[in-house]
């Protein structure tokens, strides 16, 4: 392999890592603030591509300015979502049964909902930018990347400035930090809750957008991505917004250059191996390894 | 008063939970003799099947509260395990022990790595690790891939004889599940799904104790996949190792009464008699229905069938005044 070759791979690795990170940070804070997994993530990212898909067919309307009306339309259908069932299951400080069961359960009707309204055939989106490149020196960057990995980024700094600037964002802090501390500061904790979980279920629509514009996809769309998307918020530390980003860039730097060794047949095996691997390594994450210098110093 | 009789007694009690079990199977064995047609014979197999995987689910997901989603992983590997072991020649009850086998010892990749630690780390890996196994057996040429593997039949075809291990293999199930009911093993696992430090605290190793538990579920299902194999004489890929197998073995013992001896049965024979009506009729929507099901069983009555009927009975007893001072 040559340089340029290991530069491409490079550059696509880390234009992979800003979607990844897109797409797992919803299951970051959902996890953080309510303690549950969300196994329904994986069918709102798929929701959110066929929501972008009718937009631009439909209505003509450009994927990225679907992706942006995403946020809002899934941060509804997530707020009524907490509002209809995921209130009514008891609060824990560990996933329980009930609350894992409830979104696997949830996954499955709104992915054979997906079934029903959309069939199973691929479908794609299809812009003049899909299929454009340009290229500086020997790196080739194809645009939709390039503009996904953008879209990708914004997100995540206008979250993470939410999260530090507002006082709503400190409270979804202080409930993922320490919820009993959280509660006598003042903080609302069902109303703190229910905006968290509308935040996550909007960032898995409009990540679900984001990735639509990169591959062709079904409605059995999110369960792979699911499966990734956990493997990064496991190697961050399951609650550090930091540590999606260092997951999300450890995914995508495996996946990219694991095609050199591995037939892409069996590439769906790499995400758990390296599930696998984390827990056995780095049960605490990256971010766990920061904290260890931390106590250590 | 009962407790004393039952002191007094022991073996009476005991007879009263084992027989009423022995008298089922009894009656079961005996159907095949008044020729009901192949059609309600395979059925009965079918629902046999079922019970020995969601008897086995049960057992780790209900009893020790890990909750697994890729059950198919084992049902498939046992259905595989069966099938080569049968063509090569082995005999049908040594190539089920060798799935059952095959089951317990897969299981261990998943629980070692996760059962050390708490948290939601099993569930979502049992996701993956359904996944990545059906890629792995789509792709694998030595068992033809994507299109599957046949049985040579040595014999003539013996629906009887696939019936009657079916049985075995199902009461022997309900039977295991009896008895870790009442024994040590059983009162670890709920502690351990209650509160996993304190078990840890009065002398419970948890991780040892999931593992086992694990291998233990594992095995029964991989059994229960090989007697499908050795009946259907064909196993693909998408079949056996499909997404809508681990839902199904995930949703049988909700059904029914997650963590109870036999709900897990009633769901079963439940989800056996009406799967088949509602896959013919609705081909995708089947697992549209699972899913609300199991958001209504979650909301609405998380003891299932079972809890329903102990919901009835105290309403009942509420209504007629049984023990109320008159």
């Amino acid at each position: 392999m040559n340089t340029a070759d290991f530069l491409n791979l490079l550059v696509a690795a880390v234009l992979l890592a800003g979607v990844y990170a897109a797409m797992s940070v919803g299951m970051t804070i959902i996890y953080g603030v309510l303690k549950i997994v969300n196994l329904a993530h994986a069918g709102f990212l798929m929701l959110g591509a066929y929501f972008v898909y009718e937009l631009y067919t439909r209505a003509n309307i450009d994927p990225l300015l679907g992706v942006i009306l995403a946020f809002p339309v899934f941060f509804l259908i997530g707020v009524a979502v907490y509002w209809l069932l995921v209130r009514r299951i008891p609060r824990s400080d560990q996933p329980t049964l009930s609350s894992l069961l409830l979104l696997f359960g949830l996954w499955l009707v709104l992915q054979n909902l997906g079934y029903l309204i959309w069939g199973n055939g691929d479908h794609a989106i299809l812009t003049p930018r899909t299929f454009s490149t340009f290229q500086i020196g020997p790196i080739i960057f194809p645009t939709v990347r390039l503009v996904v990995f953008g879209a990708a980024v914004a997100s995540l700094a206008c979250l993470e400035f939410a999260l530090h600037r507002t006082w709503f964002g400190r409270a979804i802090r202080a409930l993922m930090q320490n919820s009993d501390a959280g509660r006598i500061a003042g903080v609302h904790v069902d109303r703190t809750a229910q905006v968290a979980f509308g935040i996550g279920i909007a960032f898995a629509g409009a990540a679900g957008g984001l990735l639509a514009m990169m591959y062709s996809f079904t409605p059995d769309f999110g369960g792979s991505f699911l499966l990734r998307a956990f493997v990064i918020i496991v190697l961050g530390g399951l609650e550090s917004f930091a540590g999606v980003a260092v997951g999300a860039l450890i995914l995508a730097l495996v996946e990219t250059f694991s095609i050199l060794l591995i037939p892409s047949g069996y590439q769906p095996a790499i995400s758990f191996s390296l599930l696998v691997l984390a827990l056995v390594i780095l049960p605490d994450g990256v971010a766990g390894l920061w904290k260890k210098r931390q106590r250590l110093a | 008063m009962k407790q004393d009789a039952r002191r007094n007694a022991p073996s009476l009690s005991r007879f009263v939970t084992i027989a009423p079990p022995l008298f089922l199977v009894v009656i079961l064995a005996l159907v095949p003799l008044a020729h009901p047609g192949p059609n309600a014979i395979r059925l009965l197999f079918i629902s046999l099947v079922w019970i020995t995987a969601s008897v086995g689910w049960n057992i780790l997901g209900g009893v020790a509260g890990q909750v697994s989603f890729g059950f198919a992983v084992f049902y498939g590997l046992g259905a595989y395990a069966t099938a080569i072991s049968l063509n090569a020649g082995l005999d049908r009850l040594p190539s089920l022990a060798l799935a059952a086998l095959v089951g317990a010892t897969t299981s261990l990749l998943v629980g070692l790595p996760t059962f050390r630690l708490r948290g939601p780390y099993f569930a979502i890996a049992t996701i993956g690790v359904s996944e990545a196994v059906r890629v792995v057996m789509t792709n694998l040429a030595v068992t033809g891939g994507a299109s599957g593997y046949r049985i040579t039949e040595k014999g003539a075809f013996n629906q009887r004889l696939h019936f009657y291990v079916a049985l075995g293999l199902a009461a022997g199930a309900v039977a295991i599940s009896m008895l870790i009911r009442h024994s040590k093993l059983g009162l670890a696992l709920i502690s351990i799904r209650e509160d996993e430090d304190a078990a840890s605290d009065l002398g419970v190793n948890p991780y040892a104790t999931k593992l086992l538990t694990h291998a233990l579920a594992a095995a029964l299902t991989a059994a229960a996949g090989g007697v499908y194999a050795g009946y259907s004489a064909f196993v693909h890929p998408n079949g056996v190792f499909g997404f809508d197998i681990s839902v199904a073995i995930l949703l049988m013992p909700i059904i029914g009464g997650i963590g109870t001896v036999w709900g897990p049965v009633i769901g079963a024979v439940v989800y056996g008699l009406v799967q088949e009506e509602l896959i013919a009729s609705f081909p995708q929507f089947h697992l549209f229905l699972y899913g609300a099901l199991l958001i209504l069983i979650i909301l609405f009555e998380p003891g299932g069938v079972l809890g329903l009927i102990n919901q009835l009975i105290r309403f009942v007893k509420a209504r007629t005044g049984v023990g109320a001072h008159t």
